[in-house]
């Protein structure tokens, strides 16, 4: 006597399995990282022995020499300025060099003493970066009528020939105790 | 006059079968476009405010340096005194020659210590490094 068992439907059950990708998905929230990392770059010189270090002398206009001291206070080729006033009197010097050769162009320097505050050296540092950003802008709307960073690459290439950021980092002194 | 309640003819279940797959696709999305936290910060640190940023486009190949309040710096998962860095940098740059260093310097920090630990970094050939900060508004 055989009778053929009418199968029922067989089917898995589906409706936790939201719940499963949201637990999934709510633990990628919380083990990873979605912050961009922002900051201000910057290339070290290579590291030469100070046996080896070489003097070479700069003539004083193609230099901007700033100097932070402990307490905050700048000095800005010997003259004492504000740290805000920094980006202000830099654009003028480095706009007048823009059409100089390669070798004479405008070089920052920044020299901190041990005591420095971390937080001054960088707004320091970041009142010269805006200033070669808002010239290199300047720039590059004068020329090509647009800003830096909507130039293409050849073009971004001609103005960073044109307005080089050289930033130098005064080599620290021996501090004898 | 007689109210009657109008009821729509057709069902109203919401179709829930699709949702897994949206779901996802969420996740794949996350999963993609996010890195693992890989390191737990032993530090306090509170980082300076700029505007001149720029943006580290790969984030694999920034290595990162915490120093935080009473001058600890923790590289990796440890605690490491300064001349310690170089040895250890110099590892990394050679398992990945264009390493860019993040540094993540408390605001309050003597710049004699950010200057040795760059000359550690100089000594170690890591030469490409950023200052973090945060957006000034």
């Amino acid at each position: 006597m055989l009778r053929r068992r009418r199968s029922e439907e067989a089917n898995i059950p589906t409706s936790s399995m939201a719940d499963i990708a949201f637990l999934l998905l709510i633990f990628f929230l919380v083990a990873t990282v979605i912050d961009v990392d922002t900051g201000i770059g910057l290339t070290l010189p290579e590291y030469i022995p100070p046996e080896e270090q070489k003097q070479i002398e700069v003539p004083k206009d193609r230099m901007a020499a700033i100097l932070i001291n402990e307490n905050s206070e700048v000095l800005l080729d010997g003259k004492p300025i504000s740290i805000f006033q920094i980006k202000n009197t830099l654009k003028p010097r480095i706009i007048s060099k823009i059409s100089l050769p390669k070798n004479k162009k405008l070089i920052v320097s920044i020299k901190t003493d041990r005591k420095t505050v971390y937080n001054a050296y960088i707004q320091a540092l970041d009142q010269v970066k805006l200033a070669f950003f808002e010239v290199r802008d300047e720039y590059s709307n004068g020329k090509f009528g647009k800003k830096f960073k909507d130039l293409n690459p050849e073009q971004q290439k001609e103005v960073k020939q044109a307005v080089p950021i050289i930033i130098s980092l005064a080599e620290p002194e021996v501090v004898t105790k | 006059m007689k109210f009657e309640k109008k009821r729509a003819s057709s069902s109203e279940e919401i179709p829930t079968a699709s949702m897994p797959d949206i779901i996802f696709m969420l996740l794949l999305f996350f999963m993609v476009t996010t890195t693992m936290r890989e390191v737990q910060v032993l530090v306090d640190y509170k980082l300076p405010n700029a505007k001149a940023l720029e943006k580290i486009e790969n984030k694999r190949l920034i290595s990162y340096i915490w120093v935080g309040k009473g001058d600890r710096i923790q590289i990796d998962d440890s605690i490491v005194k300064v001349d310690q860095i170089r040895e250890i940098m110099y590892k990394k740059r050679q398992e990945l020659p264009n390493i860019i260093v993040s540094l993540r310097v408390d605001v309050g920090t003597d710049m004699g210590l950010v200057t040795d630990i760059q000359q550690e970094l100089r000594k170690a050939y890591c030469l490409r490094i950023n200052y973090s900060a945060n957006v000034k508004v």
